[in-house]
């Protein structure tokens, strides 16, 4: 017989010895799943949260495609109101998620060695999709655009393009929704799911090939380690060297040093 | 501790010991008079029938994402006729991707129920609302099937989550 076969619990009914792996008790034949349907029913009740999330999550998305002009002030606006969702609905479950939050077994060489290699294949990627833009799209994309007449333009893009999606993204995504759907799947699955919802909520089709890979990636990483922070620096370090390179594009630092 | 097993339950077939009143495994009354045994029996193919209504649910959902799978593929080529030169190969690009998106995500609905299908729904729903905003008239074309597939995915879901807790009461696996 198995191992675990052997230990014992009471039953919920009659509180005579029964096996652990019981699902009925042998004496009265009441069930011992009653605590199974109460976990059933909130599965369906998680993915509904999921869903109401999510739907926010989109019509924000989809509403700066509504705006005709775009100015800092939209942005903003927008930012704060996704910003102040993933933290009402992370805050909702506090207990659950509060231990996303904590930091175990912390490791300097670990962290250091992620960013270098964060770092190299942002510069690899953000190389790539701009000739991809350029050569199938025929369009220049560049994030310094709208915030070129402000004064401090440069630390408001790095700000809101690396500062403010490392966190709240990842708080977001790796942390309220990835604890959500374990609940309901399995550790693959979850990751598979929230890094879906993570490419679309982007609305970019091409950005298929590194979007995913990332996504996965930030999740697999979140449940190896059981924290989000791991995941925030190489999201916040992967975006910034994105913006870095948008302001001195590499041609030009070529150039330069050459 | 060794537990002497003399015979199989008549209706889940795990083994039992002569001392069990009642099955382990289902909750069979192994002791009960043929009356309370045939009640249960009864009960249990009621919900042997629920099950299946709700794999052929799953299995009914996951079709649905073939048939959209199908269905961008007959639509890509009537929009491809419409659109400027300049903008057919970024439209073909898109079509492609979202044909092989959806008929990867039919494919893994089979081995991944929940990821494939939650996914698909998300897919198709983003798919309708940038439509939308591009033009808002195209949320009525096809309202009808649009509906229905919608209906099918979300069912499906909620079948999925369903089967699997009946899997266990029935013991099942």
């Amino acid at each position: 017989m198995d191992k675990e076969n052997l230990s014992f619990k009471l039953c919920q009914n009659c509180q005579q010895e029964i096996l652990l792996s019981n699902r009925f008790c042998n004496h009265c034949g009441k069930s011992q799943l009653e605590i199974d349907k109460q976990v059933h029913e909130n599965k369906w009740l998680s993915l509904q949260q999921v869903a109401l999330f999510f739907t926010i999550e989109v019509l924000c998305c989809a509403s700066s495609f509504l705006i005709e002009e775009h100015n800092l002030f939209t942005l903003y606006f927008l930012d704060a109101i996704m910003a102040i969702s993933a933290i009402a609905f992370f805050g909702y479950s506090w207990i659950e998620n509060k231990i996303i939050l904590k930091w175990p077994n912390f490791s300097f060489l670990k962290l250091t060695g992620l960013i270098i290699a964060t770092i190299l294949t942002s510069v690899v990627v953000t190389f790539l999709v701009n000739h991809l833009n350029r050569d199938f799209l025929h369009k220049d994309l560049s994030y310094y655009s709208i915030f070129e007449f402000h004064k401090y333009g440069r630390y408001l893009m790095f700000a809101s393009m690396a500062l403010y999606p490392a966190i709240f993204e990842e708080l977001a995504y790796r942390g309220y929704l990835m604890q959500k759907l374990l609940t309901v799947v399995d550790e693959k699955e979850a990751v598979y799911i929230s890094s879906v919802l993570f490419f679309i909520i982007h609305f970019s089709f091409l950005s298929i090939f590194w979007l995913l890979p990332f996504a996965l990636f930030l999740g697999y990483l979140r449940i190896k380690t059981k924290t989000i922070w791991y995941g925030v620096f190489v999201h916040f370090f992967f975006n910034l060297t994105a913006c870095f390179l948008d302001l001195y594009p590499l041609e030009d630092l070529y150039k330069m040093i050459f | 501790m060794e537990i002497p097993t003399n015979s199989h339950c008549n209706a889940c077939y795990k083994a039992y010991s002569p001392t069990d009143l009642f099955c382990n495994g289902c909750g069979y009354p192994l002791q009960g008079t043929p009356q309370e045994q045939d009640f249960f029996l009864s009960e249990r193919n009621v919900k042997e029938i629920d099950l299946s209504s709700m794999n052929e649910a799953v299995r009914k959902a996951g079709n649905s994402l073939f048939w959209i799978a199908g269905l961008t593929a007959v639509s890509s080529l009537f929009i491809l006729g419409t659109v400027a030169e300049e903008d057919r190969s970024s439209v073909l690009i898109a079509n492609i991707f979202l044909f092989v998106a959806f008929l990867g995500l039919g494919f893994l609905s089979k081995s991944k129920p929940t990821a494939a299908l939650i996914s698909g729904l998300s897919l198709y729903l983003i798919i309708q609302i940038l439509n939308a905003i591009d033009n808002p008239l195209t949320i009525f074309s096809g309202i009808i099937f649009k509906v229905i597939i919608i209906g099918y995915l979300i069912k499906g879901i909620k079948a999925v989550l369903d089967a699997d807790k009946l899997k266990k009461e029935l013991n099942i696996d």
